[in-house]
């Protein structure tokens, strides 16, 4: 175990940084642009796309709610539509925060939890266990901290470049989103996981044929415990509490 | 008065979207501080969690909104294939090369659809 990867919590930092310059910060640019663009072929006006990604930062959230708007439903049904979406990050920020140093678990978490999106989160799970509890906090703050600056500026560079970007690099932008998301699974470790993972993925559309709005939360919970129940019954191999 | 009205919704559907996000995250938070990290919790919700974000994933490329929507699934669904198998390929992190992979096959075939 590579427990003492840092010397410091300034290290993590920077490590977090460093880790953020790749593919996470290339795949909310690049997710992001796709956003912006959308809004403005939507006609939504450019502060609104931009601050749209700044405040919320939730893509699946926020085309959901162009998306309604657009076909003029009423904004509670938005606000409800976008909330469901987004509850997937209840659960985001109840498996990744308790991995933090006991420290580290403050009010301030409340400033640090909106820079959460899927890319930090799926990121900070996997290198969370090769890295001690009290560097945690600054290695998802320095991973997450670019991949939320990057994203009102990919938004508004969208916003202004659609319609002269050739449409088939506008295609692959808008594909690496949910590309990156499918290649991070292959780094998932534990089977109940990546059961869930497969169960998700063939539960998902099916439940989304029954009711868009609510399928997120439908497979979570139908997939998730199912994958929770088998690998507890049959798959777990021995009791071992790792102690990290 | 008609754009007014108009302008008014986007920005109250926007703060609306805001603060349901965020509520979320910060349940998270609250939620977080009762959880232990080796507790059948927290493997349940793990496993939750993990369906969540595939089910997203897989509705991402199957049922597409907007522009990716006009490529055929049979094509979305191969090469996410390749990605993968350039992802696997080796032990070692494969992240990048599999997303350009996947990211210039997709671009390649907007180019081939342009004039074939």
């Amino acid at each position: 175990m590579t427990q003492n990867r840092f010397a410091n919590r300034r290290e993590a930092f920077w490590r977090g940084i460093r880790d953020a310059m790749g593919a996470p910060v290339l795949v909310l640019f690049a997710g992001m642009v796709g956003f912006g663009a959308m809004g403005r072929t939507h006609g939504f006006d450019a502060w609104m796309t931009g601050l749209t990604s700044l405040l919320m930062f939730a893509l699946p959230g926020q085309v959901v709610m162009l998306e309604m708007f657009i076909s003029g439903s009423s904004l509670l049904a938005i606000g409800f539509a976008v909330t469901l979406t987004s509850t997937r990050f209840v659960t985001m920020v109840v498996t990744l925060f308790p991995q933090l140093h006991r420290r580290d678990r403050n009010p301030l978490l409340y400033l640090w939890v909106h820079m959460l999106a899927m890319t930090a989160w799926a990121v900070s799970m996997r290198e969370f266990p090769r890295m001690r509890p009290q560097h945690r906090l600054n290695y998802f703050i320095g991973l997450a901290l670019p991949c939320w600056l990057i994203s009102p500026m990919g938004t508004v560079l969208g916003y202004f470049v659609a319609g002269w970007v050739p449409t088939p690099v506008t295609l692959g932008l808008v594909f690496i989103n949910p590309l990156f998301f499918l290649l991070t699974f292959t780094d998932v470790k534990p089977w109940g996981n990546r059961l869930a993972i497969g169960l998700g993925c063939v539960l998902g559309p099916l439940f989304f044929i029954l009711d868009a709005d609510s399928s997120l939360l439908l497979t979570g919970l139908v997939g998730g415990s199912a994958a929770y129940l088998v690998d507890r019954r049959w798959l777990r191999p021995r009791p071992v509490e790792v102690q990290a | 008065m008609n754009a007014d009205l108009q302008g008014w919704g986007v920005w109250l559907a926007l703060s609306a979207a805001c603060v349901g996000t965020y509520v979320c995250r910060a349940a998270g938070v609250k939620l977080s501080g009762h959880i232990h990290q080796d507790s059948e919790v927290f493997r349940w919700l793990s496993a939750v969690t993990y369906a969540m974000v595939a089910a997203l994933t897989v509705r991402m490329i199957l049922l597409p909104l907007g522009l990716l929507a006009t490529v055929p699934v049979w094509l979305r669904v191969v090469i996410c294939a390749l990605s993968l198998g350039v992802m696997v390929s080796s032990p070692q992190r494969r992240l990048v090369p599999a997303l350009l992979t996947g990211t210039l096959l997709m671009l390649a075939y907007g180019v081939f659809r342009a004039n074939p």
